[in-house]
């Protein structure tokens, strides 16, 4: 287990016990991961407060939803984020005329400009590594995945969209995910 | 159906991303709670699919929050064991109201998707038949962790209802018990509904059950002696 993660544990297990201090540190942490993945689903400043404000209070009422021996505290919160994200996404029907560039992998206005700088903890370092992961996929393998996962899309959606039967969404999909597992397993 | 682990795990693939539909969304709730508790080739791989899909968050740019959200935040930390605070009659037809809003807005059913789970003697119930049996002359309102229990006396029903309930750990279900006499009485099996929320009804006469209390389980085990409590009724402010 790396030291950050040993940290998210420390720091999980006070907020469980009701320490305010434990909440901060970790929102401390999260909060800009968190509002920059929201905002890349939802497309809309106001609804990724939302969703980030939704699931840090959903951490500090049942912080028992997040089980260590499942993974590290990272990967659950921000999977959380993203669940409500792409709920959020899928029930405002206004969201589909969101501005494409949430989409798109370039840079997006209020962008923390110091990321590089404020980010040479472990999650930092972790990002670089997932970053690394995702340009070693396949073009194909990784247009299905982004536009799954930030794109709040349903196979069936891509498929339509891309024009490309059901089945084979759902094998690029597939094979994405086994070579992220694998090549973040492998860095982890 | 799926047949072998490979259909399996394309299976979780798409659960994890939060992108299947239809049925193979219902597909996937089968196979969560016959097989996964069961396998543990399947659970590992719904495990580590899991933390790729929190692992590729951080492919988003950090982007930071603006301060008011911290201080909205901090105003709104109940201290630990309140759990939201008891809801009385008109904060449930208030959140009832605001839930019809939502999915009237989005044109999407409640317990459409991967919630609304309920196995046992629990049933989906109408959120109208709540708010109706709520404000029903005689009826009483308990907290029970995340939800409230409503039981209306003529014709007697009894309901969960709860919004912003969060997800078990995957594989993972509640379990509904009731404290009958000395002896722990198994109700049902549920999840929360994509969107949070909890409407069902109990479907036993309520002089079988006493308090009610929740677990968190593995899907698909078989209810013999309940694990710590998640939700108790103690929990009410």
């Amino acid at each position: 287990m790396r030291e950050g993660d040993r940290e998210d544990l420390e720091l999980h297990r006070r907020l469980a016990a009701g320490d305010r201090g434990g909440f901060d540190e970790l929102y401390h942490r999260y909060a800009g991961p968190a509002y920059g993945l929201a905002y890349r689903v939802t497309g809309q400043q106001i609804l990724a407060q939302d969703v980030v404000h939704d699931a840090f209070l959903a951490l500090w009422r049942a912080p028992e939803a997040y089980d260590p021996a499942r993974g590290p505290f990272r990967t659950f919160f921000l999977a959380l984020v993203h669940h409500r994200a792409v709920d959020l996404v899928r029930r405002e029907s206004r969201l589909k005329a969101r501005s494409e560039r949430a989409a798109n992998l370039e840079p997006l206005v209020g962008e923390d400009p110091a990321e590089a700088v404020a980010e040479e903890s472990y999650l930092g370092v972790r990002r670089k590594e997932v970053r690394e992961a995702l340009v070693g996929l396949p073009p194909e393998q990784r247009q299905v995945l982004e536009m799954a996962y930030f794109g709040g899309k349903t196979q069936v959606q891509i498929a339509d969209e891309l024009r490309i039967p059901l089945g084979t969404v759902k094998t690029r999909t597939f094979a994405a995910m086994r070579k992220l597992r694998a090549a973040l397993e492998d860095t982890a | 159906m799926t047949n072998g682990h490979d259909d399996i795990e394309e299976l979780l693939a798409g659960y994890v991303l939060r992108s299947l539909s239809g049925d193979d969304a219902a597909e996937a709730d089968r196979v969560l709670t016959e097989h996964v508790p069961t396998c543990a080739s399947c659970r590992a791989a719904l495990d580590a699919f899991q933390s790729v899909a929190g692992e590729l968050a951080l492919d988003a740019p950090r982007m930071n929050p603006p301060e008011t959200l911290a201080v909205r935040l901090r105003r709104e930390l109940e201290p630990r064991g309140r759990s939201g605070g008891r809801w009385s009659t008109g904060r449930i037809v208030a959140v009832a109201a605001s839930v019809v809003l939502v999915v009237g807005v989005g044109g999407i059913a409640l317990t459409r998707g991967n919630g609304g789970l309920a196995k046992g003697q629990l049933a989906r119930a109408d959120l109208q038949d709540v708010t109706k049996a709520a404000v029903a002359p005689g009826a009483t309102t308990q907290q029970l962790g995340h939800a409230t229990e409503v039981v209306a006396p003529a014709p007697e029903k009894i309901y969960l209802f709860g919004a912003d309930v969060p997800m078990p750990a995957p594989g993972m279900v509640y379990r509904l018990w009731a404290v009958s006499g000395t002896q722990p009485l198994y109700i049902g099996d549920f999840l929360p509904n994509d969107d949070g929320t909890v409407i069902l009804e109990i479907t036993l006469p309520a002089a079988s059950v006493g308090s009610l209390f929740v677990t968190t389980e593995p899907a698909g085990s078989v209810p013999t002696t309940p694990g710590p409590r998640a939700w108790t009724s103690q929990d009410a402010a």
